[in-house]
């Protein structure tokens, strides 16, 4: 059976001449800091944003909402493979016989058709590393980050909707 | 030490002469896992004795991701974003940690630019994190003003990191061989321009928080742990070094390339109240910064343009064997074990061995005989991250 019987803390309660001196130095040592505060009120400017009103220009390199141009993916899932979350869902059929191989603006020929292009945006852990292996440069980080929605399901963005491709004409990057 | 399991029922005791008639016992309190001096979601039942604390249990577990687990299904590059998320607060030095480990089974050369880099970066980051221990430490201690003046300046360094690697606090910045991306001229500019101003900055923190009499009665003789009880439970940096013991992996077991920079180890002196405590625990991360600057300014002098990243195969593949790699990390000495299987995608074993979980491990050594109140300063003091903790 142990003993819990903890003795109280004891506090040195000390001479008259340390605690008048205590007190000097606690309103001095404090007085100070106050006036540093206080210098803040003139000296220094405020550094923070006010949110919806102003907005801060974002890096170029952030990384935000996931874009995928479908028009330039060639289904290679090498981005589905890197994933550490597994967050995208490809699938993709072959062309029909006879039919026009597309290529991508930077030249690779497009040989199976997009089927499915699924991000779970909930489930993206926003590392990047789908956009590094990407050979056609399609799969970016956009700097698009107020998409807060009311089911989770809502964070999981089809871009071959069309009112989703269309914003590949809104998104610079 | 006394694990939970085999405390018993506590005997009931007197607490005065008034009340010796009166059975008294023990009062179970939960501190945590939302309580804000938990920093986290630490959970500690403290078994207080009126104020007084008797027993104090940590409870872990609340932030378990199972990362080590999950790593084994990664591959090697995609392990790095789950050691950001280790010590969300130094993700950088986690990163380092990891990535250095694969290259040393790798044997890859990382060109010495971005060597020269990965130092700069972690040591903004060493300042970043103990900013935020500075001002959560304050707060907890019922001052609220430094922890803006804190976040302001963590505020300059997160932004650059940002504009050099895409993120804020989750960065997949050091890649295996190297660096995602490089600094440019001006950014360098404005490290430089950084260290000015928060060499200024720390000296107005002394001022304001480390000299403070209220602060000083606060912190100084509370949460007492000795060399002794360091050694005992395998406390490291600035737990260790503030008990006045001189370690530091970057001088004592040198990596990277730290051996060519010229720095000091600062360790708790006794200034006020007695090495060990709380306060000098607290100036030992303070004084921490001063030196983490003297390192970037050497850092930035020798910095000579070149690539940051070496050659490495598209799919990393290590030979069989282990490795252990340790590092200083703003709140100790992380170390990781990765253990390889020939012609595998992924680690076969990652363990983590975190400076937290060790420093929390020390709390029911400090904590009977406390106050609630001061024992709140001893948990604010070890500067936890329970992500870490529970990985």
């Amino acid at each position: 059976m142990n003993n819990f019987n903890t003795p109280a803390p004891h506090y040195e309660t000390g001479s008259v001449k340390d605690y008048f001196s205590g007190l000097y130095k606690g309103i001095t040592t404090t007085a100070k800091g106050m006036w540093i505060t206080f210098k803040y009120v003139w000296a220094v400017k405020p550094v923070s944003i006010e949110y919806p009103e102003v907005r801060e220009v974002l890096p170029e390199r952030s990384r935000m909402r996931l874009f995928n141009d479908v028009l330039n993916c060639i289904s290679c899932t090498q981005c589905a493979m890197a994933c550490p979350v597994d967050c995208i869902y490809i699938a993709s059929e072959k062309l029909p016989e006879g039919a026009e191989i597309k290529k991508t603006s930077n030249g690779q020929p497009i040989r199976l058709k997009l089927t499915q292009f699924v991000i779970d945006e909930a489930l993206c852990c926003y590392c990047g590393l789908c956009t590094t292996v990407c050979p056609t440069e399609c799969l970016t980080h956009t700097h698009d980050y107020e998409f807060s929605q009311y089911t989770i399901d809502g964070m999981k963005y089809d871009y071959l909707a069309p009112d989703v491709i269309a914003w590949r004409d809104r998104i610079v990057k | 030490m006394q694990s939970r399991w085999d405390i018993g029922e506590p005997e009931p005791r007197t607490i005065n002469k008034a009340t010796e008639q009166l059975k008294s016992e023990l009062l179970t309190l939960n501190m945590g896992p939302q309580h804000p001096a938990t920093h986290g979601v630490l959970r500690i039942e403290i078994w207080t004795d009126s104020e007084v604390v008797a027993h104090a249990i940590p409870h872990l577990g609340y932030l378990h991701r199972c990362m080590e687990k999950h790593s084994e299904n990664m591959d090697y590059r995609a392990v790095i974003p789950f050691v950001d998320r280790l010590d969300y607060l130094a993700a950088m030095n986690m990163e380092w940690n990891y990535v250095m480990a694969v290259e040393k089974m790798l044997g890859t050369e990382v060109p010495r630019r971005a060597e020269l880099l990965r130092i700069m970066v972690a040591e903004l980051q060493r300042i970043g994190s103990h900013l935020m221990a500075f001002g959560t430490y304050a707060l907890d201690l019922g001052a609220f003003t430094p922890f803006l003046y804190a976040f302001d300046y963590r505020e300059k360094i997160l932004r650059l990191f940002e504009e050099v690697s895409g993120a804020r606090l989750l960065y997949n910045y050091y890649w295996i061989g190297g660096l995602w991306n490089d600094w440019t001229d001006d950014q360098l500019d404005r490290v430089a321009h950084f260290c000015d101003e928060m060499e200024e900055e720390a000296k107005k923190y002394h001022e304001l928080v480390s000299m403070n009499k209220i602060f000083v009665e606060r912190t100084a003789n509370v949460g007492v742990m000795s060399v002794q009880d360091c050694f005992d439970f395998g406390a490291t940096g600035p737990v260790l070094r503030g008990a006045g013991f001189k370690w530091d992996l970057r001088k004592n077991k040198t990596y990277g390339l730290y051996n060519e920079f010229d720095f000091d180890i600062p360790i708790g002196t006794g200034e006020q109240g007695v090495p060990g405590d709380c306060w000098n625990r607290y100036i030992v991360r303070m004084k921490e910064v001063v030196e983490s600057i003297k390192i970037i300014r050497q850092c930035l002098e020798k910095l000579e343009p070149g690539s940051v990243m070496a050659k490495v195969p598209k799919i990393i593949k290590l030979p069989k064997g282990e490795v252990y790699v340790r590092t200083e990390c703003p709140r100790g000495e992380l170390g990781m074990h990765l253990v390889a299987q020939e012609g595998e995608k992924s680690p076969y074993r990652l363990k983590v061995k975190s400076p937290c979980f060790t420093h929390v491990s020390m709390l029911p050594r400090v904590a009977p005989g406390q106050m609630i109140a001061d024992f709140v300063a001893s948990v604010g003091s070890i500067d936890i991250v329970l992500g870490e903790v529970d990985r």
